[in-house]
């Protein structure tokens, strides 16, 4: 009779999600008719062949064992002095203003006195801590000159000798590095680094800057080769002419001063 | 006997220390941490500190793990509650410093719905009471804010519990009793 067998699977499920509900809820345990459902489940047992059958009886029986564990606390609290209705208690809530329920709090409220205080032992350990702390010049001494030093002026040579001002826009400079690369790449592809790398790392990391806004601004593509670990960069004949055969995503590369050195050794 | 009376002053002193000023995380002294510092008769030192503490408005409150014991708690249940010092009496809602109305009436609504419930109830009841009179936007704001501050505890399943502070601070029974007692306006 498999109608009956699924009939019965059904209700065992229905049981433990009614048992779960009552347990995590706090609702009253009593909407649970023990008795009724041990004689349905009883009814059932002759059906199960199945371990899972068997497996799913027993977990009922367990959730129900628990509820009966709810019931025997429910009484004996219903017995205490702490027992309300919760209904009741529901409905007063409802029914009275933010102000009565503070006042009605303030009274049965008896706040925790807690108190913070600095020990000699503790002062101790903060001055022992203090005088064996190097000065913040010792610690950063990167940011000496930095923190030091007041507002001054420099020449337009000098803002250009250091790159803060460039001879030419930066759009020459990328077609420049776009035609570099297309003569480099020779209708093919030209491993990331082999492009980026110069004498320098200054210039090194200035390549790789303009060679990262080629591939945003569509003059080449980022090919990956996962199994060497390799990036290529392929140029475009003409900008932006190559549309993007899948979604666009952020490839980060780490131009690491050890990588170029490695590659300068 | 001086000399026996010159020993409980010192450790009255100790208990008053150990107990008013914070020393792990959470405000509190287990009773046997008391135990070790104040000797076996620790009870009796502390009965000691509460007489004294009475004439400052002050109190020790004992909270038992689980439920309070009936009639004379045993000495394990003793080791394994928390001590702490509180108001004798909090008065009134100004003590609540940092609080608005709004927040205190909430939070007496939210222990008082659940400690009528056995001490849990489910979240999202707990949230269908305060959105009778809080905006939806105010009522997660609320209950963590209890939650952080050991008012409420929350576990698995979306399930609330009094929370230890809750347990320490609120006399739940006057609370109720208060609540049904209370007219309405």
């Amino acid at each position: 009779m498999p109608a009956k067998k699924a009939m019965g699977r059904e209700y065992l499920l229905r049981v433990i999600s009614l048992c779960l509900s009552v347990s995590r809820r706090g609702v009253d345990p009593f909407e649970v008719e023990v008795k009724r459902i041990l004689d349905a489940i009883g009814k059932y047992l002759p059906e199960w062949e199945l371990p899972e059958d068997f497996s799913l009886d027993a977990e009922t029986l367990n959730w129900l064992s628990s509820v009966v564990e709810l019931q025997a606390a429910w009484v004996k609290h219903m017995s205490s002095s702490l027992y309300v209705d919760p209904l009741l208690i529901e409905l007063k809530l409802k029914a009275l203003d933010a102000e009565s329920l503070s006042e009605v709090f303030a009274r049965s409220w008896r706040p925790i006195v807690e108190l913070e205080q600095l020990v000699p032992r503790r002062v101790k350990e903060a001055v022992d801590y203090w005088n064996l702390l190097p000065p913040l010049e010792g610690r950063w001494p990167e940011f000496e000159a930095g923190g030091r030093l007041g507002p001054g002026s420099a020449t337009e040579e000098e803002l250009r000798r250091r790159g803060m001002i460039l001879d030419r826009s930066f759009e020459e400079a990328l077609e420049e590095a776009w035609r570099e690369l297309v003569k480099k790449a020779m209708e093919g592809r030209v491993p990331f680094w082999d492009f980026v790398y110069a004498d320098s790392y200054g210039e090194t990391v200035r390549r790789a800057y303009l060679a990262s806004f080629l591939v945003t601004y569509g003059y080449a593509g980022l090919e990956s080769d996962p199994l060497e670990g390799e990036y290529y960069l392929k140029p475009f004949k003409e900008r932006g002419k190559v549309a993007l055969s899948g979604q666009a995503v952020s490839v980060p590369i780490s131009i690491d001063r050890d990588v170029w050195v490695r590659r300068k050794g | 006997m001086s000399e026996k009376r010159g020993a409980y002053a010192g450790k009255v002193k100790r208990a008053a220390q150990m107990l008013l000023f914070q020393r792990h995380r959470r405000p509190g002294v287990k009773g046997w941490e008391l135990k070790r510092s104040l000797g076996r008769d620790f009870m009796k030192v502390v009965d000691l500190l509460n007489t004294r503490l009475g004439d400052l408005g002050l109190r020790v409150s004992v909270v038992y793990e689980g439920r309070e014991p009936e009639g004379r708690p045993s000495e394990e249940e003793l080791e394994r509650a928390v001590f702490y010092v509180v108001l004798k009496d909090a008065s009134s809602v100004e003590s609540l410093s940092g609080w608005r109305v709004d927040e205190v009436a909430g939070l007496a609504a939210v222990v008082a719905f659940i400690a009528s419930r056995q001490g849990k109830a489910a979240r999202r009841d707990v949230e269908g009471l305060l959105r009778v009179k809080f905006p939806e936007w105010r009522v997660d704001l609320a209950l963590d804010k209890y939650v952080r501050r050991g008012y409420l505890d929350e576990g698995e399943g979306g399930v609330l519990y009094v929370g230890w502070r809750s347990r320490a601070e609120i006399d739940q029974k006057l609370l109720l009793d208060l609540l049904l007692g209370e007219p309405l306006k």
